[in-house]
């Protein structure tokens, strides 16, 4: 379904991602792990045309990304949960949930899914008028969640969802992508916990400044001893 | 009493031009951080197009007011594609100076094609006093407060229930995000120049019909006035641009009634600067810390 090859990003002159090449396929929960600066960031909105690469191709169910823009992604079927949630602070949680359905035009549907996502997150409906800006890092992340969800996405790239949130609600985050994956949508999933995100997906890269160091089943990496030292805690 | 009441209505009426110019100001500002320098000869090229569109037509009054302020959003659109969009990504003084450059060239440009001296506006709204109750009001005074707060009324509802209103908030709020959405960022700042233009044209079709009069230079005062309503109720805040536009138009007209009128300007930006000294984000600005 995504495919990336060969890429590089360049920040001026920081050379971000070096020559980089990995894919997801339909139905599949991937996850890159790393370490803060690892450019785990700089990957995914490369992905959705916030950044260009130098260097490389994308290509999205075989379509080349190269000449599109980063509004037309989500026309394509992907959606994009940025780092820090970046929801719309004075808009309400119902309007943030519109805009995550902005390209849609039905109506009908669009409420039921909106219904859909209050069924995930509960605590959202209950603050369904309040200005987002007011919600806790929690709830913003899971609005930021269910906005990407209004648009109905093929692929959903979620850039750390844990960051910042309290251990029970890591855990509450990570069920509801459970429940996401189980409705067969493809998730590209970044993250510091590597922990959690390697429980929930089925393969996994390790990336380390900008590079690609190892790639397989995330089970088995799970119980990798190197994997274990590095990046779970022993 | 009396001359109090007169006083107030008068306030409200010049007080809703300068709203309808500071929502132009704070609209752009909202949406890619600029002080639309510009924004004061679009409010007089507005005053221009009516003149023109009465003196060589019947057309009525809203039809003129109506074909001009497309003209001008059309105006403002050219600008910001020519000179705004390609300086998207540069250091924001470099966008400020451009929109300076831009000011002076279309001052400089109505200089060449209309000359100096005033034109004399057209009478587009039938004068005669309205009696209401002891206090008497004109049709021009009551027709520019009625049809700025129609067009505030409209301008409210666009923003707070629909699609592309939606949208122009997301993207003053966050342009990267909005991208994500499918939101065209382009467009959406283009359409934001559209329509703090087309309420800019409105404000100078309707300065020129109570002041009678139309010139290349009558978009600096009302401008700058109008400017000083928009930072004063809080740059970026359309309710904000509002507020400044009447405090403005109010505090100028009851104290032109009560002191003498060299005093008028300097009473208004003292205001500002009080304001400004103690809310330094305007009357209904937010001093906001980021979430993170
Ligand atoms: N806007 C930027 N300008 C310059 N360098 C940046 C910028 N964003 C990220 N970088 C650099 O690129 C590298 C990768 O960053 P990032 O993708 O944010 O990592 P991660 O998401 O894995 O923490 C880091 O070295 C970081 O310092
Ligand atoms: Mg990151």
């Amino acid at each position: 379904m995504l495919k990336v090859e060969n890429i590089d990003v360049y920040y001026d002159k920081i050379h971000a991602i070096k020559d980089l090449s990995f894919q997801v396929k339909k139905g599949e929960v991937v996850t890159l792990i790393g370490a803060n600066g690892a450019g785990k960031t700089t990957i995914l909105k490369t992905i959705s045309k916030l950044l260009t690469p130098t260097q490389g191709n994308i290509f999205f169910e075989d379509k080349p990304l190269n000449k599109l823009t980063a509004d037309q992604m989500v026309y394509l079927g992907m959606a994009h949960v940025p780092e820090g949630r970046r929801v719309f602070a004075q808009m309400s949680v119902e309007e943030n949930l519109q805009m995550g359905a902005y390209i849609r035009k039905d109506k009908d549907n669009i409420k039921k899914d909106m219904e859909r996502v209050f069924g995930y997150f509960p605590r959202l409906k209950e603050r369904i008028n309040q200005p987002a800006g007011t919600l806790s890092g929690g709830e913003q992340q899971m609005l930021a969640m269910g906005r990407a969800l209004m648009s109905k996405p093929k692929l959903l790239l979620m850039d750390e969802p844990s960051m910042g949130l309290a251990p029970i609600l890591v855990q509450e985050i990570f069920n509801i992508i459970q429940t996401i994956k189980k409705t067969g949508t493809t998730i590209l999933l970044v993250e510091q916990n590597a922990n959690q995100a390697l429980q929930v997906a089925d393969r996994a890269y390790v990336l380390e400044t900008g590079k690609i160091i190892k790639e397989g089943d995330a089970k088995t990496m799970l119980n990798d001893d190197s994997i274990k030292k590095a990046y779970l805690g022993g | 009493m009396v001359l109090f009441l007169q006083q107030l209505i008068n306030g409200l009426s010049v007080g809703s031009i300068y709203a309808l110019i500071a929502l132009g100001y704070t609209m752009v500002y909202g949406i890619i951080k600029l002080i639309n320098f510009a924004h004061g000869e679009i409010m007089m090229a507005g005053a221009y197009f009516a003149f023109l569109i009465a003196v060589s037509t019947n057309l009525p009054f809203v039809a003129v007011m109506l074909i001009s302020m497309v003209l001008a959003a059309v105006l403002g659109v050219v600008i910001e594609r020519v000179a705004y969009k390609p300086l998207r990504n540069a250091p924001r003084i470099s966008l400020l100076i451009t929109a300076i450059g831009m000011s002076l060239f279309l001052q400089n440009l109505a200089l060449v094609i209309f000359r100096a001296d005033p034109k004399i506006m057209p009478t587009l709204i039938a004068k005669h006093p309205i009696n209401i109750g002891p206090i008497q009001v004109g049709t021009v005074t009551l027709t520019t407060l009625v049809l700025s707060i129609i067009f505030m009324v409209i301008l409210d509802v666009f923003v707070k229930k629909t699609k592309p209103g939606k949208a122009m908030r997301a993207v003053s709020e966050d342009k990267d995000a909005a991208l994500l959405m499918g939101i065209n960022v382009d467009k959406t700042i283009s359409l934001t120049f559209a329509i703090g233009s087309a309420l800019g044209a409105l404000g100078g079709v309707l300065y020129g019909i109570t002041y009678t009069q139309v010139y290349p230079t009558m978009g600096i005062l009302p401008g700058l006035k109008a400017f000083i309503a928009a930072v004063l109720g809080g740059i970026g805040l359309i309710p904000g641009a509002v507020l400044g536009g009447f405090a403005v138009g109010m505090v100028e007209t009851i104290s032109k009634a009560y002191l003498p009128t060299q005093w008028t300007d300097a009473i208004v930006f003292g205001i500002l600067i009080v304001v400004l000294l103690i809310k330094p984000t305007g009357i209904l600005g937010k001093n906001e810390k980021e979430k993170v």
